[in-house]
């Protein structure tokens, strides 16, 4: 029987390429992520030995027990210090200890030379690679960074950078170099380049020490974040970290170097899980497109071979035989295409890795092929080849020994009723699943969500059929009087076959749908931009580029004339009922004149010791006059909720700035909202006193706060918004670029029914040419009964696209969507796209077609 | 050798070869036949197996390309003609009849009568519509799909859409072989109407004695050459003939 099959795959091929590079597609993609993961995974490894492999122990605050403390409070300041120096004394008392060294980071950042040039761009200048600032120790093994010129830090006011940065930021040694922080920019003497590690690879980073004394001064600390420990010579290091251990501080840690790399590979193999998951789910909607594809290719070749089956059972064959025939040809498929997809897989992560390496240099380890992604790519390719072909095969298997003798191989027209049923009835609970899912707020509504697409999508491709009979009849009119007779004829074979022409415009639906819900769904984020931008009476936002907004730079904007007020806005994060929450802290009065805030009542009546809810807090059975208690960093708030904030999507508590001061300290500001007054005109107005304009005004603020903050970024609201924009569009391309695969897949389906729909209808095609049809009109037939199952399947996808995509939408509502925005420009672009894809797609089945030898087609036995 | 066809012939072939495969395996289908066809004529071809009776009425109508010689279609060498010529050739001077598989399955019965005209273009001239319906007896069956049409009136609608575009010469090629004798009389006898009463000029290549006594001219084909030619035959006549040629 397997040589029969072999046989049978052998003496065809040509049918089942398409089907085989489906497959193949659909693997590959796995393959690729599994491999590209892998090899950054392995290359974090070694990056991460290479940083723990000079130090011997590291001492740090115990992840475990670590609370609000460093996860809380404010999300941009490096680890806050927890091991005073007697306790680094402590630590190099230890016995076996040879060297205890306080580690501190400070919060700031390296700025290039004050050339007296404004920035181009603001906005893009703020992008670029974060500092990392340290205290110089003297000792490479616990620095990690040898010099490379000149000297180390030897007193304060001194500063060393890494190799890269003093070339890229134009500094020599002998330069001041500026150092922006929170407390504004200080100066220091640059007196040497330093090396990271083996190959100085930061990814672009900024690294600095400056002397111990200085990143006590800068960070505002006296503390240390963490102690690296030298151990002496033949000392066993778990021992050593147990007994150091015993001398520390509640809450921290002695970790070996080795296990601190292997903790840090792990977590980050955490994260690429998901990497390699999200990437296994586009595979899964590809290989689902695929399936499609391979369900029509065997079916239309049962179809084919209805004559030869009936042979076979004629002359003793059983039925079971033939379906484990057709089944083991399709595993020959399934074998060929998912190696052909792991190798196409790799080479494809290969290619990836060497155009990110171009951008983030050397990160990868060595790119081997992971044993999973193997196994992975075999079960899936294997899976869904099999699946998909079980139908078509107990349909073979049923063929009667009669139908060998019959005149014709296509057998009569099935009614759709029980196609209909079903699908009607999937479709159905598909909606009602998806419903639920979305509004019931059960525990995981993802789940249901995806259940009910799935089903829905099955279902609507069982109606499709329905649905393409009449459309195609109802199209044959404006065709044939567009296309003549060529049209008239492309619009027949669609209905000729409609469960093949519907089955092969579902598999493209499937992408266009997720691609529209997608567009959307990005498309009404943008109106929730651009609605929250136009509900700002600010004129310029002031953030910090890599970190927060410093008090001293909010003085600075204030006395800029023409500035009337600013409004800031700060976070942090406060445990109600033993959970986090993020808490919006903000200034009511000039708060009011700002922005409008959703809030009921108006936001300016929030006073000191009150605070306003979210629906996050409503659901948790907090009411308006109840008393919650606030637990911040800095201490305990008693607090009235006197009102309602009516959006999710920002602080779940909003307090103000001196309440905020009660539970944070300090209240890190992350933005601040500056308004003009009445001397500052808009750029395009008329300016006949030659007024300041709001360009220059920015230019004014901007110039004042270079001196001491330049790390303070001026955007104008529509900038922003652009900016924000941006994103969302970002994110539709990457989603549309993994979405790919299942659109080339669905194509090379459209392909692929066409070009077995030629060979069927070789004697059709024949006579047609027999009478006196070209070739380019040939061509310009199949051609149309792409575009036709192309722009069908296209357009149901948008429809379904946009009805689950605005489902979601008005499901979250709460996080201050309101309302549905359709993408008509994206519409309007796939089904274009939708209708050239369908032209290509016709390219080589038209080419088939319209190459056909005459007397070979009208061949009394074709 | 130039065509010298004369304005009478519907069609012509000079000195015309054809080989197919090369080498060893090299068989002479057509060797060295001329042969005239004049308006208004019923031609049968007939011959045994392999004489390279198909193989001659696919090259007179274009189909397939002579390896040598030369052949024409009304006052057209065809021979010299690139592909896309020979399908304008086709469409707008020949109809065929196939033995089988005639129709296209998805079009009805009058739209694959008219599948010629609508493929060019031009408009159905339809009083010659309806008389040849008339007479082929079509009229209760336009609307119906070939599947619904039993073997005669499928080849009977062949026959209209064959004759709608009055072609300078229809060529058939066992147009009866599939019908049962009375189906196969029926179409005969409007095949050789459509030639008395408008003067239809019609090849056919068959191997059936009395099918071919409906031709007002029978040419005998064997091993490529035509070895002898029969006017106003009998079917009693073509039997004997045929015997002689050891059929």
């Amino acid at each position: 029987m397997f040589r029969l099959a072999l046989k049978s795959v052998r003496h065809n091929p040509k049918r089942l390429i398409l089907t085989a590079i489906a497959v193949a597609l659909g693997v590959s993609l796995v393959a690729a992520t599994q491999t590209f993961t892998n090899a950054l995974s392995s290359g974090f490894s070694d990056l991460f030995d290479d940083i723990y492999s000079g130090t011997d122990i590291v001492v740090e605050s115990d992840p475990d027990a670590a609370d609000e403390d460093d996860q809380g409070g404010d999300p941009f300041a490096a680890a806050e210090g927890v091991f005073t120096p007697a306790d680094v004394e402590a630590i190099g008392a230890v016995e076996g200890v040879s060297i205890a060294a306080g580690g501190l980071q400070v919060n700031g950042s390296v700025v290039g030379p004050d050339t007296g040039d404004e920035p181009d761009d603001p906005l893009a200048s703020a992008g670029g690679a974060p500092s990392q600032i340290f205290n110089w120790y003297g000792e490479p093994r616990v620095d990690q960074s040898t010099v490379v010129d000149g000297r180390g830090v030897q007193a304060d006011g001194e500063i060393v950078l890494d190799l890269d940065s003093v070339e890229n930021l134009g500094y020599a040694i002998g330069d001041e170099v500026r150092v922006s922080t929170d407390a504004g920019v200080d100066e220091f003497a640059l007196v040497g380049t330093v090396r990271f590690g083996e190959d100085n690879s930061l990814q672009g980073a900024t690294l600095a020490y400056i002397s111990d004394a200085d990143a006590h001064r800068l960070a505002d600390d006296p503390n240390y974040a963490s102690v690296s420990v030298i151990a002496e010579e033949g000392e066993d290091l778990d021992r050593l970290a147990s007994s150091i251990g015993e001398v520390l501080p509640e809450g921290t840690r002695a970790i070996t170097g080795e296990d601190k790399a292997a903790e840090q590979t792990e977590a980050l193999d955490e994260v690429l899980q998901y990497v390699d998951i999200f990437a296994i789910a586009f595979a899964f909607i590809s290989l689902f497109v695929g399936a499609y594809i391979i369900v029509n290719t065997f079916r239309i070749i049962v179809t084919q071979r209805t004559r030869e089956f009936g042979l076979m059972r004629a002359i003793g064959v059983t039925g079971r035989q033939i379906r484990s025939m057709i089944l083991l040809e399709a595993l020959v498929v399934a074998l060929i295409a998912s190696t052909l997809g792991v190798v196409l897989g790799y080479l494809l992560a290969l290619a990836f890795a060497w155009l990110v390496s171009l951008f983030a240099g050397d990160i990868f380890g060595t790119m081997t092929l992971p044993l999973e992604a193997v196994g992975w790519a075999y079960a899936m390719g294997g899976a869904v080849t099999l699946v998909s072909a079980l139908l078509p095969a107990i349909h073979a298997s049923r063929v009667a020994p009669m139908e060998a003798l019959r005149e014709s191989a296509t057998g009569g027209k099935k009614p759709l009723k029980v196609r209909n049923i079903v699908g009607a009835a999937l479709a159905l609970i598909g909606a009602v699943l998806v419903t639920v899912g979305l509004y019931a707020g059960l525990d995981k509504p993802y789940i249901w969500v995806g259940a009910g697409a799935a089903m829905l999508v099955i279902g609507v491709t069982l109606l499709a059929a329905q649905l393409l009979s009449p459309l195609a009849g109802g199209m044959r009119r404006p065709l044939s009087a567009w296309f003549r007779v060529d049209g008239k004829l492309a619009a027949n074979n669609i209905q000729r076959e409609p469960r093949r022409s519907a089955n092969t415009a579902a598999a493209l639906m499937i992408g266009v749908m997720l691609l529209a819900l997608v567009a959307t769904f990005t498309e009404s984020l943008k109106s929730v931009v651009t609605e929250e931008f136009a509900s700002t009476k600010a004129d310029l936002f002031a953030t910090g580029a890599q970190g927060p907004v410093p008090d001293g730079a909010i003085d600075v904007i204030e006395s800029v004339d023409g500035v009337a007020f600013t409004s800031s806005v700060g976070f942090g994060t406060a445990t109600y009922d033993d959970m986090d929450y993020a808490v919006a802290v903000l200034d009511p009065a000039t708060a009011a004149e700002t922005y409008e805030y959703a809030t009921d009542p108006a936001i300016g009546e929030l006073s000191d010791g009150e605070v306003y809810i979210n629906p996050t807090i409503e659901e948790v059975g907090v009411e308006v006059g109840d008393e919650v208690v606030l637990t911040g960093p800095e201490g305990e708030a008693p607090l009235e909720v006197t009102g309602l904030y009516l959006s999710e999507n920002e602080g779940a508590f909003f307090v103000t700035f001196p309440t905020g001061e009660d539970l944070f300290g300090d209240v890190q500001v992350v933005q601040t909202l500056i308004v003009f007054d009445d001397s500052v005109v808009a750029d395009d107005a008329e300016n006949p006193g030659g007024a300041v304009t709001f360009s220059e005004q920015q230019e004014a603020i901007q110039e004042a706060l270079s001196e001491d903050f330049p790390l303070v970024i001026l955007a104008q609201p529509g900038q922003l918004e652009q900016l924000a924009n941006q994103f969302i569009d970002l994110l539709l391309g990457i989603i549309s670029a993994l979405l790919g695969s299942a659109l080339v897949i669905a194509l090379l389906g459209v392909a692929n029914t066409l070009l077995l729909s030629v060979t069927e209808r070789t004697r059709e095609i024949g006579l047609l040419r027999a009478v006196g049809m070209k070739r380019r009109s040939v061509w310009r037939m199949i051609t149309i009964e792409s575009m036709i199952m192309a722009v069908f399947g296209t357009i149901l996808g948008m429809v379904l696209g946009v009805a689950l995509g605005s489902a979601l939408v008005l499901s979250l509502a709460d996080f201050g969507f309101n309302g549905v925005t359709i993408p008509w420009v994206w519409l309007i672009v796939y089904t274009v796209l939708a209708a050239i894809a369908g032209v290509l797609a016709a390219i080589w089945p038209a080419y088939r077609a319209s190459r056909l030898d005459i007397l070979q087609a009208i061949a009394a036995d074709g | 050798m130039t065509s010298t066809a004369a304005p009478a012939l519907a069609a012509s072939m000079r000195d015309g070869y054809k080989d197919y495969g090369t080498g060893e395996a090299a068989v002479r289908a057509l060797d060295g036949v001329s042969v005239d066809i004049a308006r208004s004529e019923f031609t049968a071809i007939m011959g045994p197996s392999g004489s390279g009776k198909s193989t001659l009425l696919h090259t007179l109508a274009g189909l397939d390309k002579l390896s040598a010689g030369s052949s024409t279609i009304a006052d057209t060498t065809i021979t010299q003609l690139s592909e896309a010529q020979i399908t304008e050739v086709r469409r707008k001077y020949i109809g065929f009849v196939f033995q089988s598989f005639n129709l296209i399955p998805s079009l009805t019965a009058r739209e694959n009568i008219t599948l010629p005209l609508d493929i060019s273009g031009t408009k159905v001239d339809k009083a010659w519509f309806d008389e040849i319906i008339g007479i082929l007896g079509l009229g209760q069956r336009l609307t119906h799909l070939p599947a619904e049409l039993s073997g005669g009136q499928q080849q009977r609608v062949a026959v209209a859409r064959a004759l709608v575009s009055r072609p300078e010469i229809i060529f058939a090629d066992e147009p009866s072989g599939n019908l049962d004798s009375r189906s196969g009389a029926e179409l005969l006898s409007f095949m050789q109407r459509a030639v008395k009463e408008f003067g239809q000029t019609i090849v056919m290549v068959t191997h059936d004695p009395t099918a071919a006594s409906y031709a007002d001219r029978i040419l005998f084909l064997e091993d490529g050459q035509i070895v002898d030619e029969m006017r106003e035959p009998t079917a009693e006549r073509v039997l004997d003939r045929m015997k002689q040629m050891g059929h």
